[in-house]
């Protein structure tokens, strides 16, 4: 394989020390979100868009190969059916009454406080940090594999 | 002459939209009003019992979480279904020179 100067897949040193910079604010962002889902607007679909967009600003600025040290195929893909697992689990919490029944918000021990504040709406926080964590590692494993396995040649 | 064409057709396409878009005498898109209410009684259900019965303040949050929760799980299984079909169609084949 003939290699130019920099035939690495990363880029150069601004966008590298502006990604190093700018992805921590767009992760904390995007945990704001997901955390007042049931709040402001936004969610966990948004949120966990939010924190991919950060880890493939990451993939981008700092290529394929610094990105493969840290991304744990098995991690994420655990962490992707614990968040599925805890969206229908959460979602079963309420069958005495039915299928997606918001029986922490109506009578449960907990997050059933005032409407407004965080630990309120029943297991709407739990599904939206659910959802939140299933987009977050869905999205950066459908983007790692596509750049891994790409078929174009360079 | 062409360039001029455009721009022409360009403002006409805009002057129609703006004529449509005003709610005087443009398109109306369903009744307005009471007639409304009677009409779109899901949308104002959602409004006024949203905060009761769900909790959230965030009402789009209420509808896509509770109210329409079946739909969420085709998402999600949506995005599994995306990155099973990415790593299928993507992972190097047996076949492939090396």
């Amino acid at each position: 394989m003939t290699c130019r100067p920099r035939c690495g897949s990363d880029m150069g040193l601004i966008v590298k020390t502006s990604a190093r910079a700018i992805i921590p604010l767009i992760g904390i962002f995007g945990a704001y979100i997901v955390m007042h889902g049931h709040l402001t607007p936004g969610g966990g679909f948004q949120g966990g868009a939010t924190i991919a967009g950060a880890g493939i600003l990451f993939l981008v600025s700092f290529g394929l190969d610094e990105m493969k040290k840290h991304y744990n195929k098995s991690l994420y893909s655990a962490l992707e059916g614990i968040g599925g697992l805890v969206f229908l689990g959460a979602a079963m919490l309420g069958m005495g009454v039915a299928f997606f029944y918001n029986i922490l918000w109506h009578n449960g021990p907990f997050f059933n406080g005032k409407p407004g504040t965080l630990l309120s709406a029943g297991f709407l926080p739990i599904m939206n940090l659910a959802v939140g964590l299933k987009v977050f590692t869905g999205l950066i494993s459908a983007l790692t594999a596509i750049a891994l396995y790409r078929r174009w040649k360079s | 002459m062409k360039r001029t064409l455009a721009y022409l057709s360009l403002f006409f396409i805009l002057g129609v939209l703006l004529y449509i878009a005003n709610p005087n005498y443009g398109l109306v898109f369903g009744p307005g009003g009471k007639e409304w209410l009677s009409l779109r009684y899901t949308d104002n259900y959602y409004i006024t019992h949203g905060l009761k019965e769900v909790g959230g303040m965030n009402i789009v949050t209420d509808i896509v979480f509770d109210y329409r929760g079946y739909d969420t799980i085709g998402e999600a299984t949506v995005l599994f279904t995306a990155i099973a079909g990415a790593i299928a169609l993507l992972r190097p084949w047996r076949g492939d020179e090396s």
